[in-house]
């Protein structure tokens, strides 16, 4: 009896075993419940909903019984990424983030949940049409209110297709879950950071001859452009005048800045997390520092945070937090930078405009504005073209970027004034 | 609306609570209460009087054995004194290797009868055997405790009600009102069920009441399951219940007897291996498995009786443990039964039987080397029947990466995972999930049932049900020390390790821990076979337990003992 009541402790191995299975799960739950409510997001949404654009547009909708899309293919490609499907395809649709999802409560749980959106799902397909086909993406927010308007990622799908064939990062929201080189719109940082630091930089001069030496190493410049005042310099993008000014305010001033305008954390989109952006962490030595400062080096930065950036300049250095759906609610605001410091960028980017890039490329806008073309390393750029709408009317800021673009002011630069006059006469 | 919302806070609170008190009032009872000895005779040898606590007892100097005599010339596992149901002792010389002796006759495998006052020498060390007389019983067992005096029964049965109770308020406030009628009156009857049983062994004057309010725990989480995936079979579920608890009252009744339970052993076999062959020829196919056979309208799956005769079939007398023929008719049924499962297709079932198989065997011989030999044999058998059957292969490729393939072969698994997930901590309450609709997850309230039980009553709730399995294993290995035969300490942990394994089977197959293999949890999942098996082999537990008027599956010692005075006179 002894030796048969001792051998049946191998029962407890078994049972070890099954405990330890459970705290395995108990662990991947924590990791990934979130994904895996949001897997099945039309049985996890509750009952019925709906989401609705600020036009009235109903986008997707689904009850007990059935689930509905746009009928329009066009409009339910351009808005993929706003609403999402029922696949959970892509991480950032609100269809897959629908339900609050806590590990405490679980999804909650909603008779009739219907999301009424700030986004205009025709300016999205302009927006869409526009880019046609090229990998980008076209954020548009009024800066007052903090609403945003447009949030188009190129290229998508049609949710309503069980198996497409996309083109590669298809399920990727170009806004909001990926970083780019950001090129020469990182001036714009290294500019405020500037305008802060260097107290006689209005008197300043600078001279660029091509190239400059830092260092021992060369930072070449996309001119030749002789002496310049600061706004000048910004206004033709001059990497000589601008690695010279970040070296000069050396690697903690510029990750400062960096940090404070909140491009190295993840921010969220009414919940949804972006992408955290990257520069170097620790100094990587004065010519390093210099291309950072002109936004090469590791710079990485996901568009909305730039979005964020460029909304809060335009709005004298308060921030309205961005929001894409339209609840009751008033959003909240915080402070970016001084109000100096955003009106003397104001100023800069207009000029940037009225004597970089001409106004007569962007008619009726009263565009403040800055390009970028930036460099990936392989020997194609980024085109980026980031700013906001000196109008009341129109208070609009906006980041568009189109991967492998081409020039700044070419290819982004015209796209943008193409969504811009949409924007502004809908 | 705000009051339903209230309700669900309220119901959800007070059910994790009651769940969490009934669980850990069980594991207290079992920790905390004595379990004294029952105390059958005395051993004299020279001047030391030693103990015979169990009905089997193993007679050597080894540290194992159970009456130690380390004395020159016996051996380490020298010859077991058994004690019958009509209290006739008899000693057996298990090994047959001679040296055995009563009263200077030569004893045999087949042993030879001792009376009170009887000489019992092993090789030349004399043992003088004295049956404890009435006075001295009484005496004895008026210091054992009786179960249920520190921890009351009662209460613990009055927060299962609790429970189940609150189970019913969630179910309220979410199912269509046309069946509403129907839960109420199925949760009733399961309510007044287990009062009923716990007032019979009152009267009886039982008072060990764990294992059962543990199964009944499990069975209202089980009527949860079908009241929410498909009330229309509520009636039938209690029925089922009430069918389950009449079965396991009756077995635990026949487990009484030790004489009559081992000379069922052979027919109970042969009963087994007659329905898996008729389940071979006249099985009808669902879903993928033949394993059912449609009788009179019922559906039955035979596997799952075939466990709890398994169990039955299994266990073993001390005396006939180490003889031959008893190890190699064992072997033959095992894999029998397991071959009869794999033709059947039923895969999961047939890799339970296969696990207790082992640990049973384990159990019975102490051989690791067996046990490895036999795994190498089933590994090669298995690795054949993937080869063969490629729905089986299928399964284990998509082994632990459901979610890369949530179309394919992980939609199940992930399915029970997303819904699991949206259940949270605390769940969307009884009935309010998606999980349960059949039309879209056909086994929901079978395979899937742990994604169910979590979306709907939350995951501490269905951890709290995983601990139950649990604590039932410790119930069996705590009682299996004090058993009085091998036969039912072997049996209770034979039944426990069934359960146990078909548990993790069910559970880490539905989150991908494990391949899916579509078995039950047990008395969760939906399934009337299941259902009567789980409480057929809460007898073989209920069996174990000696402590002083615990259990109902055995006659209270000093009963015994006056039976055979009368029968003596």
């Amino acid at each position: 009896m002894k030796q048969i009541s001792r051998r049946a402790v191998v029962l407890l191995l078994l049972a070890l075993l099954v405990v330890c299975g459970s705290l395995l799960y108990v662990v991947r739950y924590v990791e990934h419940g979130q994904d895996w409510a949001a897997a099945y997001a039309r049985e996890n949404a509750g009952a019925s909903g709906a989401i609705i654009d600020r036009k009235g547009l109903v986008l997707a909708a689904f009850s007990p019984s059935e689930s509905q899309f746009q009928p329009d293919r066009e409009l339910r490609i351009a808005n993929f990424h706003v609403t999402g499907d029922y696949y959970g395809r892509t991480g950032t649709g609100l269809l897959t983030g629908y339900q609050d999802f806590s590990l405490l409560t679980g999804s909650s749980f909603s008779e009739n949940a219907v999301l009424y959106l700030n986004v205009d799902a025709e300016l999205n397909r302009k927006a869409f049409q526009v880019l046609d086909g090229r990998p980008g993406a076209v954020l548009i927010m009024n800066y007052r209110s903090g609403e945003l308007l447009c949030m188009v990622s190129s290229p998508s799908i049609d949710p309503l297709e069980a198996d497409p064939q996309p083109q590669e990062g298809a399920y990727i929201n170009r806004c909001l879950s990926a970083c780019f080189v950001p090129g020469s719109v990182f001036k714009l940082i290294t500019a405020a950071a500037a305008i802060e630091g260097i107290p006689d930089l209005s008197e300043r001069r600078f001279v660029c001859e091509g190239s400059v030496e830092i260092a021992g190493v060369t930072i070449k410049c996309s001119g030749y452009h002789g002496e310049q005042t600061f706004e000048q310099a910004l206004s033709n993008s001059c990497n000589v005048a601008f690695s010279q000014l970040s070296v000069e305010l050396g690697h903690p001033a510029m990750l400062r800045a960096v940090r404070r305008f909140g491009f190295l954390e993840s921010q969220r989109l009414d919940g949804i997390p972006s992408a955290a952006g990257s520069f170097p962490l620790e100094n990587p030595g004065d010519p390093e520092l210099g291309w950072a400062g002109v936004g090469q080096s590791t710079d990485l930065l996901c568009p909305y945070s730039l979005l964020r950036f460029v909304a809060a300049v335009a709005n004298d250095g308060e921030l309205a937090e961005p929001r894409l759906i339209r609840d009751g609610s008033l959003g909240f605001s915080s402070r970016l930078m001084r109000a100096d410091t955003a009106k003397e960028l104001q100023r800069l980017m207009h000029y940037n405009v009225v004597n970089g890039y001409g106004e007569d490329r962007f008619p009726g806008l009263r565009l403040c504005a800055k390009t970028g073309t930036a460099e990936r390393g392989d020997g194609s750029s980024n085109a980026w073209f980031v700013g906001f709408l000196a109008d009341e009317e129109h208070p609009y800021a906006f980041v568009i970027m189109i991967e492998r673009g081409g020039s700044g002011l070419g290819a982004a630069g015209t796209a943008a004034n193409e969504i811009l006059q949409y924007a502004v006469n809908r | 609306m705000e009051t339903a919302s209230v309700l669900l806070l309220i119901s959800r609170a007070v059910m994790l609570l009651c769940s969490v008190c009934l669980l850990v009032r069980c594991l207290r009872s079992m920790l905390r209460e004595r379990y004294d000895p029952e105390t059958w005779a005395f051993l004299r040898v020279g001047g030391e009087t030693l103990p015979v606590t169990h009905w089997e007892n193993l007679l050597g100097s080894s540290r194992g054995a159970d009456l130690r005599l380390t004395l020159p010339e016996v051996r380490r596992f020298h010859a077991v004194l058994r004690r019958g149901d009509a209290g006739d002792w008899r000693v057996y010389d298990v090994f047959a290797r001679g040296g055995v002796r009563v009263n200077g006759a030569p004893v045999g495998r087949d042993g030879l009868p001792v009376k009170s006052g009887d000489l019992i020498s092993l090789n030349r060390q004399g043992l003088r055997f004295v049956e404890a007389d009435a006075a001295k019983r009484e005496k004895l067992e008026a210091g054992r405790l009786p179960a249920g005096r520190r921890i009351s029964p009662a209460l613990t049965l009055l927060e299962l009600t609790v429970f189940q109770l609150f189970l019913l308020v969630q179910h309220a406030l979410s199912a269509a009102p046309q069946v509403l009628p129907a839960i109420t009156l199925a949760f009733s009857l399961l309510i007044l069920l287990e009062w009923s049983c716990y007032n019979a062994m009152r009267v009886i004057g039982r008072s060990g009441f764990e294992v059962e309010t543990l199964a009944f725990y499990l069975t209202s989480l089980g009527f949860s399951v079908v009241a929410s995936s498909a009330p229309e079979e509520m009636y039938k579920q209690a029925l089922l219940a009430l069918l389950a608890v009449v079965l396991f009252l009756l077995c635990g009744v026949w487990l009484r007897s030790l004489k009559r339970t081992e000379q069922m052993r052979l027919p109970v076999a042969l009963a087994a291996l007659v329905l898996l062959g008729l389940n071979l020829v006249f099985g009808r196919e669902i879903n993928g498995a033949r394993n059912w056979i449609i009788l009179g309208g019922f559906s039955i799956q035979p596997s799952e009786l075939v466990k709890a005769a398994y169990v039955y079939v299994s266990a073993s007398t001390l005396d006939r443990l180490f003889r031959r023929g008893n190890l190699f008719g064992f072997i033959a049924f095992s894999a029998l039964c397991v071959g009869a499962l794999a033709l059947l297709g039923d895969f999961g079932t047939a890799l339970i039987f296969f696990v207790s198989f082992l640990i049973i065997a384990f159990i019975r011989s102490g051989s690791i080397a067996t046990v490895f030999l036999a795994l190498a044999g089933a590994g090669m058998a298995g690795m054949l029947a993937v080869s063969v059957k490629p729905h089986i292969a299928r399964r284990f490729a998509s082994w632990g990466r459901a979610w890369a393939d949530r179309w394919g072969t992980g939609y199940q698994q992930t399915r029970a995972m997303s819904a699991a997930a949206a259940g949270g901590l605390f769940g969307k309450g009884a009935g309010a999930g998606w999980l349960h609709d059949l039309r879209l997850n056909a086994a929901a309230n079978t395979d899937l049932v742990f994604g169910l039980v979590c979306e709907e009553l939350g995951l501490l709730i269905a951890l709290c049900a995983m601990a139950a399995v649990l604590i039932l294993v410790f119930f069996a290995l705590r009682s299996a020390r004090n058993g009085r035969s091998a036969y039912y300490a072997i049996a209770s942990c034979a039944a426990m390790t069934m359960l146990l394994f078909q548990m993790g089977l069910n559970v880490f197959g539905s989150i991908d821990l494990l391949p899916f293999t579509g078995v039950p949890f047990p008395f969760v999942s939906k399934g009337g076979s299941s259902l009567l098996c789980c409480w057929m082999l809460m007898a073989f537990i209920k069996g174990a337990d000696n402590r002083k008027d615990a259990s109902f599956a055995v006659r209270p010692g000093l009963k015994l003992f006056r039976g055979k005075q009368e029968a003596g006179a």
